[in-house]
């Protein structure tokens, strides 16, 4: 029974995956985390029978096998809208850039002027990026991954449920600058509601929030270095 | 659904190989050079550079890349099963990081929006 572990706790993650999906794009919704629901459900079933993270490590590690190269994938919309990335080269690397490093400043000060622990405060970092490339800045920083994703999660829902009305209520109305803000801040959950509003919002998303994602990385080690040496 | 005759998966394993290529090389780079950043971020800004210069064509990898990033939220399970050990900081904290979330969400929307239109308005506002 023992060696049929692995195959079949890939099979439910697979269908949990598959089914909640299915559900997701009959009935969309931000509150209805594919990824969330999901691993809550695995994790149930890992708690009823009573197994620990532990024996599901191999099963995750050959889940997320295919992760490195889909991630190295996003250069594929990212060179497709290279047009517009030329002629809105200014605002774009500027407000990302900008965006990007004051995320991850005002959550990594918070987190430890309240006293997380250290490795919580890694992981709180970059919460603001798709994640793959959270996990891994988690990682260099000895945070923890399921926790950064966790609150790269979080932060998607609130952008995907507060985003668009905030932006509004702060009197961004130019599609261009909505676009960006939603994908630096709140990655493909924000692309997804910036995809909403409009084309150009969504496309603008989807260049911000990869583009997050390589800023966060190039600006971890100052944040590290303000919030206090590694 | 997606067509899955054999030239199909022929098509999607040579260009998911390309991808995880450029992949594993970008984090060999990173580990000899010893640079301060994550593989698969170097491997996005390697791959946007060879497409940029035409040494490897979009038909070369786009049929891999849309469906793996269709299906990106998938690898993100098996990762997030690991919250499970993590109940008690969540119950302990939960004010402080609801707060460092929200903060830190509010704050850059605002940022990134009014620096937009900032320089929109500076430069040429018939653009939109």
């Amino acid at each position: 029974m023992r060696h049929l572990t692995t195959p079949l706790l890939v099979a439910l993650t697979l269908a949990a995956y598959v089914l909640l999906r299915k559900l997701y794009l009959r009935r969309p919704h931000p509150l209805l985390n594919v990824v969330v629901l999901s691993a809550a459900v695995v994790g149930a079933v890992l708690m009823g029978l009573n197994m620990p993270y532990a024996d599901y490590i191999p099963a995750r590690d050959i889940m997320t096998f295919l992760l490195g190269p889909a991630t190295v994938g996003l250069a594929v919309p990212l060179y497709r809208h290279r047009g517009l990335l030329r002629l809105y080269a200014l605002p774009i690397l500027a407000s990302v850039g900008l965006g990007a490093l004051t995320a991850m400043l005002t959550a990594g000060a918070i987190a430890k002027y309240s006293g997380l622990p250290r490795e919580v405060v890694m992981s709180i970092l970059p919460k603001g990026v798709s994640i793959p490339f959270a996990v891994e800045i988690a990682r260099m920083y000895d945070g923890v991954p399921p926790l950064a994703t966790a609150f790269v999660v979080a932060t998607g829902t609130l952008g995907s449920l507060v985003g668009a009305v905030f932006l509004r209520r702060v009197g961004i109305r130019n599609p261009v600058a909505r676009g960006l803000a939603l994908g630096t801040v709140s990655h493909a959950q924000g692309t997804a509601a910036a995809l909403e509003e409009g084309e150009e919002q969504g496309s603008m998303a989807g260049l911000a929030l990869i583009l997050a994602g390589v800023f966060t990385a190039v600006f971890a080690p100052l944040a590290v270095w303000i919030l206090g040496g590694p | 659904m997606q067509d899955v005759s054999l030239g199909n998966v022929f098509r999607f394993t040579w260009q998911a190989a390309i991808l995880w290529a450029v992949y594993r090389g970008s984090c060999w780079f990173v580990e000899a050079v010893g640079l301060p950043l994550p593989g698969n971020v170097v491997g996005v800004v390697t791959l946007f550079t060879l497409l940029c210069l035409g040494v490897v064509k979009l038909e070369h990898v786009s049929h891999a890349a849309d469906f793996l990033l269709r299906h990106l939220v998938f690898f993100f399970v098996p990762i997030t099963v690991g919250l499970m050990d993590w109940g008690a900081v969540f119950k302990e904290y939960w004010l402080e990081l609801s707060t460092a979330v929200v903060v830190s969400s509010l704050l850059p929307f605002w940022l990134v929006g009014a620096l937009t239109q900032w320089l929109h308005r500076r430069g040429k506002p018939c653009d939109i």
